[in-house]
């Protein structure tokens, strides 16, 4: 049973390749975060809207974005944009087009949850001053919804790196796609994975436990009014 | 009216006026046809049984909630309710155009509604910078003096989170004073203080008065209002039930001014 060797030569060897492919998977994942933070701010404030059309819209937009498997969105930025509209990206690109997509249907939510948790008296206080809606929107309501904010949109974060993980089906040569290709060569599979997931685990822990701590800071004292 | 009452309404020009105001919360009509004058000077203090539409006639006064109906006119303005259901260029214009009436009107909230991520010194600079557009430099100098006069002056740089209710309280009545309004509205400020703070606030109310300030007051402090209301209303189920001076509203024969009278004040 316990015949297996496990090789850490090959790690040894192909450590750096993997840790380069790693850059990779924060690149993707951190060019897919900054979309999602836009994308899921267009969408909340849609979601908030006075407007019932826009509310609609938006509503069903983040339904739709969120239900979608990133493994199918892949391929439809990837392959379907290119055929269907002869919209061409890089596999880089794509990753993270379909990351931010998918991404900020879930902040379009950390946003709206963010900025409801808001006391209603601070935007009245704010504008019964004879404050515009932007000025207390900005000055007043906003400080307020991201400290609030700032420990779900790293959890979102922690998802995008996760999702990350998959980008290599359409090519991007991430830390996954790093470790299949070595072990075709090498045939260790068992050795890479485990040590790409490893490297993970510690990533997504370390980046957990810094929003643990994030919430602990910013939740304390935090009273309104 | 009577000449005895003391109120000579007639030589003074219309300050401040309510117009057939009306509000509904969906099938609930919160506001009924009401019509108010308020003049210079005067302290207004509205009474009556909770959800008897107090609160939102203030809140009308400045359009916090917007009046479905009627307007209020203030010094020779008339302001109306006025929303395009398409012209969104529009409706943004006129929402502009509100933020002077409001910069007009300071308002005083139950839940103080400080904002908790400023210290109490940004509390009051914030309205100042943003509304009446001065610089950062004179805005500090103005919001400590504020802060001053109602007894702040060492919890200037303070976050509200390390006050007490009374002092939130004060913060935000320097906060509306430092705009210099001409008209403040005082949503019972008192109702969510410790009962050892309440005197404090209504002090700061009375000094106030007494400076000529014209207010508006929703409250349940009948001592106060008797003692310093130039003229007290008490509403009912959206309705303006009766208005006098607070002799006249003491022996009022009105069942149910009575009624609340008696109940509150036992």
């Amino acid at each position: 049973m316990n015949s297996y060797k496990f090789d850490w030569n090959v790690i040894d060897k192909y450590l750096p390749e993997l840790l380069r492919g790693l850059f990779i998977t924060l690149e993707v994942s951190a060019v897919g975060m900054v979309l999602a933070l836009v994308i899921g701010l267009l969408l909340a404030t849609g979601r908030l809207s006075s407007h019932r059309f826009t509310r609609a819209v938006s509503n069903g937009v983040v339904q739709l974005f969120r239900s979608i498997p990133l493994f199918v969105m892949l391929f439809w930025v990837y392959y379907g944009l290119s055929l269907k509209f002869h919209l061409m990206f890089t596999s880089f690109q794509a990753g993270a087009i379909a990351l931010g997509i998918t991404g900020g249907a879930y902040m379009a939510e950390v946003y709206r949850g963010g900025l409801t948790a808001v006391d209603a008296g601070q935007r009245e206080a704010a504008i019964a001053m004879g404050m515009t809606r932007a000025d207390a929107f900005l000055f007043v309501v906003l400080p307020q919804a991201l400290r609030i904010v700032i420990p779900p949109t790293v959890n979102v974060y922690v998802g995008l790196l996760k999702g990350a993980t998959i980008v290599s089906v359409i090519g991007v040569s991430d830390m996954i796609y790093v470790a299949q290709y070595v072990s075709l060569q090498t045939f260790t599979p068992f050795e890479l994975y485990s040590v790409a997931g490893l490297i993970f685990v510690c990533l997504t822990l370390s980046i957990s436990g810094f929003a643990w701590m994030l919430e602990r800071r910013l939740g304390k004292g935090r009273t309104y009014g | 009216m009577t000449f005895e009452s003391g109120h000579e309404e007639s030589s003074k020009p219309t300050f401040l006026e309510l117009r057939g105001v009306s509000k509904s919360f969906g099938e609930h009509k919160v506001l009924d046809q009401i019509n108010l004058t308020v003049a210079e000077g005067e302290v207004l203090v509205v009474i009556g049984p909770s959800g008897s539409g107090k609160s939102t006639l203030l809140r009308c006064i400045n359009f916090i909630a917007a009046p479905d109906e009627g307007e209020v006119i203030f010094e020779g303005h008339s302001w109306k309710v006025f929303k395009s259901k398409f012209n969104f260029v529009a409706n943004r214009k006129y929402e502009k155009k509100l933020t002077i009436l409001r910069s007009e009107i300071g308002m005083v909230f139950q839940n103080f509604n400080v904002f908790p991520h400023m210290t109490a010194a940004q509390n009051v600079v914030l309205g100042l910078t943003k509304v009446r557009k001065l610089g950062k430099a004179e805005a500090r100098l103005a919001a400590v003096a504020a802060l001053s006069q109602v007894g702040l002056s060492d919890k200037v740089d303070q976050y509200p989170e390390k006050l007490s209710g009374g002092q939130k309280q004060r913060v935000a009545i320097a906060r509306a004073l430092a705009l210099k309004p001409k008209v403040m509205l005082f949503d019972e400020a008192t109702s969510s203080l410790d009962p050892e703070l309440v005197n404090g606030i209504l002090e700061e109310m009375r000094r106030l008065a007494k400076a000529g300030m014209t207010m508006v007051v929703v409250t349940h402090e009948m001592n106060f209002a008797f003692q310093v209301a130039s003229r007290i209303v008490f509403m009912d189920q959206g309705r303006i039930v009766e208005i006098g001076t607070p002799d006249e509203i003491k022996r009022t024969t009105e069942p149910r001014t009575r009624s609340f009278l008696s109940a509150i004040l036992n």
